[in-house]
């Protein structure tokens, strides 16, 4: 008998073991539908009366990590500078998936994310008024009569870094930052496109970056296991 | 998985760097480009003494100043704007501009089209001139030669003059 008491003792062991697992609280993820508003747009339309617009958020998650996510917007913004000022106008889709890469405790769902998103807008630009640069010895040569450009669009990348974080039931509060590289534009003849709809700036290298603060809803659809 | 988080933050930063690029560094308007050269022998430049150089129209006929420099004491070439928002300019250009005795005076005369030229963000607009010709009155000034009836750049004489 007792060349089996090792085996006896390690099976209840394991035993014991397996009902302690099944006293434990099993925490679940909520899948669903988060949607919200970007605030960045409102704020900067506060301090700066040169940027209008409004920006819709929305991601559905559809694994442990993984989520769909879209914005959808429309931008309104005149640039000043020394010699050019110029309207442009238009709207935008942005479209991707984000990865979240934060483990929660518990039942916490805050993440942090990358995200990668293909995003295209039509616009249309309007030079307000320009000038013609040449030896300042000359008077001021300035195009006074506004240039319309219509039709323009564009297509380009985002890279996105991210971070949502649960500051009451369902209710999220996010900020992001994204690097952005134009792929292809429409130009308009005799201009550029340096302002496009969610893309905002465009360096002279095609690229850009922009920032998101966003505050969202999860309509929970189902729960799963974590 | 953080270090992809860092990874990708530097491949953003990287790609969205900062550019120098709202102060205009590129070329502007280019300036018509005379260079001197003397009669007796065409290969060599000859310097003019005491130059001065009017555009008619602009100012009151004001002498043009370049870099401050309001009369050249000796240069064999002269850069000066053209109005861009017509399609002439007249220079009066004077040698020995100093001197009672040697004075003399020449008009010349461009006539152009304009092509507006977008630069970009931080330089706006720039106009080049196309079918240029030239018509110019022969005191000092005893012949020209056209190199170019484009004026595109600065980076060589759009006309020989031979005195």
């Amino acid at each position: 008998m007792l060349k089996y008491f090792i085996s006896i003792s390690l099976i209840l062991y394991s035993l014991n073991f397996f009902s302690q697992e099944k006293d434990s609280i099993i925490y679940k993820d909520s899948y669903g539908l988060r949607v919200g508003i970007d605030l960045y747009n409102p704020i900067s339309s506060f301090i700066d009366d040169s940027r209008k617009g409004l920006e819709l958020v929305g991601d559905y998650r559809i694994s442990k990590k993984f989520y769909i996510a879209t914005e959808l917007g429309y931008t309104e913004k005149t640039t000043d500078l020394d010699f050019l000022n110029f309207t442009a106008k238009g709207q935008y889709i942005k479209a991707g998936i984000d990865y979240n890469t934060y483990e929660n405790w518990l039942n916490m769902e805050n993440i942090i994310y990358f995200g990668f998103r293909y995003g295209f807008s039509t616009f249309n630009q309007t030079l307000n008024s320009g000038i013609i640069n040449s030896d300042p010895f000359l008077p001021e040569q300035e195009i006074t009569a506004p240039r319309e450009f219509n039709s323009l669009n564009g297509h380009w990348a985002e890279l996105i870094i991210g971070i949502k974080a649960e500051i009451l039931n369902n209710v999220y509060l996010g900020f992001s930052f994204s690097g952005k590289k134009m792929i292809t534009t429409k130009e308009p003849e005799g201009f550029k496109n340096l302002f496009v709809p969610g893309f905002n700036r465009v360096f002279l290298n095609d690229s850009g970056f922009g920032f998101n603060y966003t505050i969202s809803y999860l309509i929970p659809i189902y729960k799963k296991n974590k | 998985m953080k270090n992809t988080l860092l990874i990708l933050l530097l491949l953003i930063i990287a790609t969205t760097s900062c550019e120098r690029d709202d102060i205009c560094i590129d070329e502007i308007t280019p300036k018509f480009i005379v260079r001197f050269y003397d009669f007796d022998n065409s290969e060599l430049t000859k310097s003019v003494e005491n130059i001065a150089v009017r555009i008619i129209g602009v100012g009151i006929d004001s002498l043009y100043t370049d870099n401050s420099t309001t009369i050249l004491t000796l240069t064999d070439s002269i850069a000066i704007p053209l109005i861009v928002t017509d399609s002439e300019t007249k220079f009066i250009i004077t040698s020995n501009s100093t001197d009672e005795a040697l004075i003399s005076i020449d008009t010349l005369t461009l006539n152009y089209t304009a092509e507006e030229v977008f630069i970009g963000r931080s330089c706006g607009f720039k106009s080049v001139f196309n079918d240029v010709d030239y018509d110019n009155t022969n005191n000092w000034i005893k012949n020209i030669e056209v190199v170019s009836d484009t004026i595109t750049n600065e980076t060589s004489a759009h006309v020989k003059i031979f005195h």
